[in-house]
């Protein structure tokens, strides 16, 4: 079961590889995959219990899969530590400050949205 | 044993294909048990694990490229991982209909904002161009923001490390920020997560549940695709 979802998840990420090569350079394939999936899921109404299982198996363990590419920093702490404050200071302000403005209009257009529904 | 046969072994040990998923799957385990007991937000897994996955490599004298290699088998599957995150989208497909208002606002305002903000405040504390060029896709995830870095002039590696420090720390602020103020709705808090912190913040609302992770993950790929298609135009308009 759990390898019949698998192979659907490899397969549509080398389909995204595919098409990413001949079609959609700006693309990365993986994406590309994902939204071919989606499509694919739309088309057929139902995602199967084998798909389901692999996907939640799989993105169980994504922190522990990101691990690796986090390492990464360690090569690049010299050219960090030269601009470090610009760095520091842009990155977690401007997270800080789009993370609470991205959820509060979200809310606030939800909740706006929910009372424009119960005056209709 | 003679001090050559431990040696050998030692060498053997740490240049084995696995050791590097070896020290990944230890480190992160360790550090799964160590936030759960304590729900310490500067214990988040992803960071800790890196830490610790460093400090063993710069023990054994390993570099990045060797530590790379050997944890491949971890690697090529955040690929599949990428393609998964369909299936939540959905399932949560009603739920995203019933919002795609708000979702597409959104998405437009804050996009924007998450990107723009990064870059001009990088300016106003004196970065280089470069390092502007290279700071602006730092809200997506890292593949597209490698791709997007290099077509407007940034350094690809250094955009991938931007990425992970601000999935990182978007990750560990941005529950208890949200938290402070106010956003309780999971779907405003799966958006925040995702359009800002892209995977890292997704795997972080996946935690939160269902409905909070499938929209951070289709905040992550909405952000993903726009910020690819639209930031190299954009750039080549005005700068």
């Amino acid at each position: 079961m759990l390898l019949r979802g698998l192979t659907w998840l490899v397969l549509f990420q080398l389909l995204g590889t595919v098409i990413n090569v001949l079609l959609l350079p700006m693309l990365p394939g993986p994406i590309i995959g994902m939204v071919l999936l989606f499509v694919a899921l739309l088309v057929r109404g139902s995602a199967s219990d084998s798909i389901q299982l692999a996907a939640s198996s799989l993105l169980r363990y994504l922190p522990l899969l990101l691990v690796p590419p986090a390492v990464g920093v360690m090569v690049y702490t010299e050219a960090i530590l030269e601009d470090f404050w610009a760095i520091v200071g842009a990155l977690v302000i401007s997270l800080v400050l789009s993370l609470v403005f991205t959820g509060w209009l979200m809310q606030l257009l939800i909740r706006r949205q929910k009372r424009n529904k119960e005056k209709a | 044993m003679t001090i050559l046969q431990w040696h050998a072994a030692w060498q053997a040990l740490i240049h084995h294909p696995l050791f590097g998923v070896g020290i990944t799957l230890a480190a992160f385990q360790l550090a799964f048990a160590a936030y759960e007991k304590t729900r310490w937000v500067f214990l988040q897994p992803v960071l800790l694990s890196a830490l610790m996955v460093i400090g063993i490599l710069l023990l054994c004298g390993l570099s990045y490229p060797d530590y790379s290699a050997s944890s491949r088998l971890l690697t090529v599957l955040l690929g599949p991982a990428t393609v998964a995150l369909a299936v939540p989208l959905y399932l949560n497909m009603r739920r995203i209909r019933e919002l795609f208002v708000p979702i597409v606002v959104t998405l437009l305002l804050a996009g924007s904002l998450a990107t723009a903000l990064g870059m001009a405040l990088a300016w106003a504390f004196g970065a280089e161009r470069m390092i502007l060029m290279t700071l602006a896709p730092k809200s997506v995830t890292s593949p597209i923001a490698m791709l997007v870095a290099e077509q407007i002039g940034g350094v690809v590696a250094l955009a991938a490390v931007f990425v992970m420090i601000t999935g990182v720390l978007g990750a560990i602020l941005g529950p208890e920020l949200l938290r402070r103020f106010g956003v309780q709705h999971p779907a405003a808090r799966g958006m925040a997560l995702g359009l800002t912190a892209h995977a890292v913040g997704t795997a972080q609302a996946l935690q939160e549940g269902d409905e909070c992770g499938a929209f951070a993950a289709l905040a992550m790929s909405l952000m993903g695709v726009l910020t690819a298609v639209l930031l190299p135009l954009v750039v080549s308009l005005l700068l």
